[in-house]
């Protein structure tokens, strides 16, 4: 494929997931704040962004097996979780973790493990997207051209 | 006055950006009164190394949005200082070199709440009181209500926008009084 047809794909690719609402201006955001002194600063984010919620997930998988659920905990981590993929603009984990604080303020086991498989599901979506827009994005500079915005 | 060679990103600048930069602008010679210019990445370093910006203290437990907050401060031309506890913003107000001009607070952070830690910034100095900026996910009136009677500057909702960063810096800068 030639580099005129990759960047083509990527802006596509790019406009089918805020379309889809994976993304939203969040990330913009983001890609706006990278310079020549950043370069690498959206892959530096959206790699912390995947560790700690990771970790987040396998708190909240822990917590929510317990015998007696500590829904504080939980919510502490899910607030926690929406804050940072609001930051990076994550719309889709963000919607679910708002679901989640309200089952959690309920005290409704149900509801948040519900929601915990749910944000599951869509962090592992965003995480597949992201990486593929990333690797397209390398694709691109690797043969020497630039990425459109 | 600005200098002619500014750096124009290979996309054309739409109106938020354009805003952007001349909101940046502003404070800038606002803050330095001296001439700005884009140039290349090492004239930018140098520039930074050369002048002192505007000092700010950013206070957030959360380590992605403070790596974004630093940023964002660090666009518009700020000399950021990240720290991740209402303790740590507490010690680094005791150090007398230290005069932070602005203090971005998150407002929810664990192990003491930000508007503790704003009540105590305010007992701390008695003249010359860093302006307080409030970071808060939440979207209610009383939290508003809240950071006037402990006497921020300015509340922003999360996730900020750079443009609303700006704006505010801008807004308190120019004002330089409690709400």
């Amino acid at each position: 494929m030639d580099l005129v047809q990759l960047q083509r794909q990527l802006v596509d690719y790019k406009t089918s997931l805020y379309n889809e609402g994976f993304l939203d201006e969040q990330f913009t955001q983001l890609q706006e704040l990278q310079d020549e002194n950043n370069p690498d600063f959206v892959v530096e984010v959206v790699s912390l962004f995947f560790e700690d919620s990771e970790r987040l997930l396998n708190e909240l998988t822990k917590a929510l097996e317990q015998q007696s659920v500590d829904f504080k905990r939980v919510d502490a981590h899910v607030h926690q979780l929406k804050g940072s993929s609001s930051s990076i603009g994550a719309q889709r984990v963000q919607k679910v973790c708002i679901a989640f604080r309200n089952y959690c303020e309920e005290q409704n086991i149900e509801g948040c493990v519900k929601c915990l498989q749910q944000v599951r599901h869509e962090y592992s979506l965003v995480k597949t997207k992201l990486e593929s827009m990333f690797q397209l994005q390398q694709q691109i500079l690797s043969a020497g051209g630039s990425i459109p915005m | 006055m600005i200098q002619e060679n500014v750096w124009i990103s290979t996309n054309s600048l739409d109106f938020a950006q354009s805003m952007t930069l001349l909101l940046r602008f502003q404070i800038q010679s606002y803050i330095q009164r001296t001439m700005y210019s884009h140039g290349t990445s090492g004239e930018q370093s140098n520039y930074y190394s050369r002048s002192r910006g505007l000092r700010v203290l950013l206070v957030d437990d959360d380590e992605i949005n403070r790596m974004v907050t630093k940023k964002m401060l660090e666009k518009l031309g700020c000399e950021v200082t990240a720290v991740s506890t209402g303790f740590e913003c507490l010690s680094a107000f005791s150090h007398a070199e230290n005069s932070f001009r602005v203090v971005v607070l998150d407002l929810h952070m664990p192990e003491i709440y930000g508007f503790e830690v704003a009540t105590r910034i305010r007992k701390f100095r008695s003249c010359n009181w860093p302006l307080i900026i409030a970071l808060t996910a939440s979207t209610e009136d009383n939290v508003q209500k809240r950071c006037v009677q402990i006497g921020m500057n300015a509340v922003l909702q999360k996730p900020v926008l750079l443009q609303a960063m700006a704006a505010e810096l801008q807004r308190i800068l120019h004002r330089a009084k409690p709400l």
